[in-house]
């Protein structure tokens, strides 16, 4: 029943063209990038010169690993967080907005059960999505460059890393699995929103607005002893994949810190649709 | 199959429903009646416990909706004023979603309910391309989905041409008839529940203004259409008699409790008064219903 209902939720989200708009725009991205690195002059040499200047020899780590990774930063850093966040505040209050959860709701379905259906359907959302992009990036790369060893450099974390053979691989597989768990925070905050009696628009805005006033409050010098609690700290969990040494210790500190806040907003969205009353 | 008791709606300082006290029997038609913003989608969302009441208590087939509202609702289908669906899905698939928030379904019992609708043929298209009365049809399939033994219909004429209505009302009573289905029809088309509901309740302004069987309606006061050269003179003398206890808009007479037509007709013609037309009138709906409001704001 549960894999059924699942099922469901599944067709509705994948069965909307909206839900395909943001996804177009990160292939678009993708591919652009992938195009100027191949045939603008200037992203090219300059990442050749970048890895050079690290001690490696750049003919064996300019690949698709890299490229897909360095288009992967921006994406994980600035345009997922806004598309998820599209997709999450849908969730409910579209469904409310149309009327179709009037229709739902006349069946013998607790609120609860149905918000957690729609959650899960949005956490597989999540990953589906963020695996083809690394999927895309991946394959599409390497249509125009070799597979080989892979280069990340992280400006705003500080450091670079090379990897090479199956590591390489792991390293990548493991940054897009690990960037799921900020694509379902940031869809479960968006998901909370749309609990309440609003429209999707609202909904979203209202989630881009905590996300942003997040990453401001966390920047600001003056807040710098409560930064390990703010969501945007622990969000990019995903980059220390990137690091030569992986400090679990921290991944399991930022894994435990995004679990606290989807738990939080998933009770405070279930609590909210709970109260509430549908009418048409 | 459902019993509001002292229900309760308040929507911040605005009451939408008050005392809202109603049962409804199993195996009637039954009419809730009402102008716009009378209550009538706030009753029926706290029967579907998708409105939560500021007081009292609602059973649907014989279970508090509050406490039990997936047993309360394990034997209910419902359709909404405007039938909504996902648009880009198929009606196939909009079946498939809606029945399986209630339980597994067969696909044997998808089709079937299908063909008893009408849309054999058209179930793999698009929501986007049905027409309004495919949607009405598709909304009483997910409704019928569920096998119910109730159905609640919140303004289903709505939106539809002269010919889906008919469609409809022929529909609705083939589902009493071969299903033997209790139906609550909530609507604001008095010619609708005259033709199809064995009682009704009328609401008004949030409140309960009537219930009772359509036939004590009809019965409730009966009048004579009465054409005469002097309509007044007539009036006058029948009065004298006691023969009339009411008269309206110059041609109506309501006949006491002991009087019959005969006597009037004998009085009237002893005394001269020349009769163009006397026949019985049996009061409509419509009548009853104007009657109520008009009484009501008075009051």
């Amino acid at each position: 029943m549960l894999v059924l209902q699942l099922r469901n939720e599944l067709w509705k989200l994948f069965g909307k063209k909206r839900t395909y708009i943001g996804s177009s725009m990160f292939f678009l991205a993708q591919t652009i990038g992938i195009l100027l690195f191949q045939f603008g002059k200037g992203p090219y040499g300059e990442l050749m010169r970048d890895i050079q200047h690290a001690g490696f020899d750049a003919e064996h780590f300019i690949s698709n690993l890299t490229i897909a990774s360095f288009l992967l930063i921006p994406i994980g850093y600035f345009l997922l967080p806004l598309y998820v966040a599209l997709v999450g505040g849908d969730m409910v209050a579209k469904e409310a907005e149309d009327g179709t959860l009037r229709m739902i709701l006349s069946r013998p379905i607790s609120r609860l059960r149905l918000l957690l259906l729609k959650w899960m359907a949005g956490a597989v959302f999540s990953l589906v999505l963020v695996l083809s992009l690394g999927l895309f990036g991946a394959i599409f790369a390497r249509a125009f460059f070799p597979s080989g060893g892979l280069f990340v450099a992280m400006p705003m974390e500080r450091f670079f890393s090379s990897f090479d053979g199956a590591v390489a691989w792991e390293r990548f597989a493991a940054v897009h699995l690990f960037m799921t768990v900020e694509a379902v925070t940031l869809m479960t905050l968006a998901f909370m929103f749309s609990c309440f009696n609003v429209k999707p628009a609202a909904a979203t805005i209202l989630a881009i607005s905590f996300f942003f006033i997040s990453m401001i409050l966390h920047d600001m010098p003056y807040f710098r002893e409560l930064r390990e609690w703010f969501m945007v700290q622990h969000l990019y969990l995903w980059t220390h994949f990137f690091r030569t040494h992986i400090p679990w210790w921290r991944v399991g500190e930022s894994l435990s810190i995004l679990a606290g806040y989807n738990l939080t907003f998933l009770v405070i969205g279930c609590t909210a649709f709970q109260m509430r009353d549908i009418k048409s | 199959m459902i019993r509001l008791e002292n229900l309760w709606k308040n929507f911040g300082a605005r009451t939408a429903v008050a005392e809202l006290n109603l049962t409804v029997p199993a195996g009637e038609i039954f009419g809730l009646l009402g102008h716009n913003g009378a209550g009538k989608s706030t009753a029926i969302g706290m029967m579907l416990g998708q409105v939560w009441p500021t007081d009292g208590e609602v059973f649907v087939c014989g279970f508090n909706v509050a406490t039990h509202r997936q047993r309360a609702l394990q034997k209910v289908g419902a359709i909404f004023e405007t039938p909504v669906f996902y648009d880009y899905l198929s009606g196939w698939r909009n079946l498939e979603i809606l029945s399986h928030y209630t339980a597994p379904t067969s696909k044997g019992r998808i089709q079937e309910v299908i063909d008893w609708v009408g849309l054999t043929g058209r179930e793999q298209s698009l929501v986007r391309t049905y027409s309004h009365g495919m949607r009405a049809r598709l909304a009483l399939a997910q409704a019928l989905l569920p096998q119910p033994e109730l159905v609640i219909l919140d303004e289903p004429g709505d939106g539809l041409d002269p010919e889906g209505i008919h469609e409809m009302r022929q529909t609705i009573l083939r589902l009493h008839r071969e299903m033997g289905l209790t139906i609550l029809l909530s609507s604001h088309l008095l010619n609708e529940v005259e033709q199809l509901c064995t009682r009704i309740a009328v609401m008004n302004q949030g409140r309960k203004v009537f219930e009772g069987p359509l036939a004590s309606i009809r019965e409730a006061q009966s009048w004579v259409r009465l054409r005469v050269n002097d309509f007044a003179a007539a009036v006058r003398l029948l009065r004298q008699d006691n023969l009339i206890a009411d008269e309206r808009d110059g041609c109506f007479v309501s006949l006491t409790a002991d009087s019959k037509a005969n006597q009037v007709v004998n009085r009237l013609v002893q005394h001269g008064i020349e009769i163009y037309e006397i026949t019985p009138q049996q009061r409509d709906l419509e009548g009853f219903y104007l009657s109520l409001m008009k009484a009501e704001k008075s009051a």
